[in-house]
């Protein structure tokens, strides 16, 4: 067999593998591959991450003078600030419609067993991490990942096993998410509707920013409004529970052209800090 | 150098199964934004250097299949990308006419890496993930993750060639 003709045979699999591959859902036999070496990998995967913390660590002492437990402390507590106060806000404009929704109940949720970070994975497009619990622990595809309460950062992909889950974060290109834009505390009382500040689809630009897309031009967003999820992602209802915390909107623009406004959201965690995390399986 | 050596197949495909368990699990860690080391490209292009075409093809393929199946990327992109590296890498020897071992890894590395990422970008847009724009793409992704490739290359390729080597070959 001559070279060329081998090239062209093996070029002919690779994009066969490939279609089989995107086309034959998540219980096909290369997904269940993944799925097997990713479980026999985990020690690995485990051992590799522990042993890179040390140089994360190192970066953050040379990119910060402040010391670094003590940082980590203050923005632990920063982010339990932001997430009461969207939270409140959340409570205080939806307050009627959320009481009719849950009968008088405060949302609950039921969350996994708090989980760590094991290693980021997938190639040089994707943003995504992989943490040590998984079916187990009651993690199942598509459940929101939180870190605290309810600082949503991610949700699980379909590559749970046992014991790992892979979580797509916000950040990633694929990840959308029904989104709502509330306003900080004090700014209620002028009768606006509940959505006057904005809903629209959270996800990130290949600009380099997370926005919300398709937020209405008459949407009163600003600068400092928090970015929480509306229970809905498109027609896909439910995906998320409504209230996590997300963000906080960074910039608005528009222009005479724009059909939407540009809204650029900061997420309330950086995907760099992720050491802890759980998962809502329930609510 | 190349011509005069004789690879052992089974050292290269020892080494390209390294590079493929690397990727997997050490390049994701490594990786910092789109720039990162390609251990499968590496692997490839200096394990299959001395190799004949059906051989090297082979070796690319099979080292894409095993890398693929380790992470949880889009299956058969590795395979196609590996397959490159081989082709590149082997016409690449057999053009080649002058200069050392370590800039001949550094430019064939280059090339397959680009073709590489290039190919990671249709792959991510076909399966519907989303792409960026090529320009940007182009400007800050390729490019400098062909430079760090190739300097991963001209560092360690000619190291890992002596590990390669069954036997010299006398010139005639």
């Amino acid at each position: 067999m001559s070279g060329l003709t081998a090239l062209i045979i093996l070029c002919v699999v690779s994009l066969a593998l490939f279609t089989i591959y995107v086309k034959e859902g998540d219980s096909g036999p290369l997904h269940t591959v993944q799925l097997g070496a990713s479980e026999v990998l985990r020690p690995v995967r485990g051992l590799l991450g522990f042993a890179a913390s040390p140089f994360s660590a190192a970066s953050e002492r040379v990119g910060n003078v402040m010391d670094v437990e003590e940082k980590r402390e203050l923005e632990e507590k920063a982010l339990g600030y932001e997430e009461g106060a969207a939270e409140a806000a959340r409570l205080r404009q939806e307050n009627e419609r959320l009481r009719q929704l849950l009968n008088g109940q405060r949302p609950s949720f039921t969350y996994s067993p708090l989980a760590s970070v094991v290693t980021p994975v997938g190639g040089q497009l994707t943003k995504r991490v992989k943490i040590n619990i998984g079916t187990n622990d009651g993690v199942q595809p598509e459940q929101p990942v939180v870190v605290g309460n309810n600082t949503l950062i991610g949700r699980t992909t379909n590559q749970v096993t046992p014991n790992t889950a892979e979580v797509l974060l916000i950040t990633d290109q694929s990840f959308a998410a029904g989104v709502r834009i509330l306003p900080p505390s004090g700014s209620e009382d002028d009768g606006s509707s509940d959505n006057s500040h904005g809903e629209g689809l959270l996800r990130t630009n290949w600009e380099g920013y997370l926005g919300v897309d398709y937020v209405d031009l008459s949407a009163e967003a600003e600068q400092g409004d928090f970015v929480a999820t509306s229970g809905q992602a498109g027609e896909r209802e439910l995906l998320f529970p409504s209230g996590l915390l997300v963000g906080t909107v960074e910039s608005t623009s528009s222009q005479d052209i724009d059909q939407y406004k540009k809204i650029v959201v900061t997420p309330a965690v950086k995907a760099n800090d992720l050491q802890e995390v759980r998962v809502i399986s329930d609510w | 150098m190349l011509e005069s050596v004789q690879i052992s197949v089974a050292r290269a495909a020892l080494l390209v199964a390294l590079a493929a368990l690397l990727e997997s699990v050490l390049s994701p860690l490594l990786t910092f934004g789109w720039v990162g080391p390609r251990f499968l490209i590496l692997g490839v292009v200096v394990a299959v250097a001395g190799l004949r075409d059906l051989q090297a093809l082979l070796l690319g393929f099979f080292g894409g299949v095993l890398t693929d199946a380790l992470s949880s990327g889009l299956f058969g992109t590795a395979p196609l990308g590996g397959v490159f590296a081989g082709a590149i890498s082997v016409r690449a020897g057999d053009m080649r006419r002058k200069g050392g071992t370590r800039i001949f890894f550094a430019q064939t590395v280059a090339v397959a890496v680009a073709a590489y990422d290039l190919l990671t970008l249709f792959a991510t847009a076909l399966a519907g993930q989303g792409s960026p724009p090529i320009v940007g793409y182009l400007a800050s992704g390729v490019i400098p993750d062909v430079l760090l490739n190739a300097l991963l290359a001209y560092l360690v390729g000619g190291w890992l060639l002596r590990l390669l080597i069954a036997k010299e070959e006398e010139w005639t």
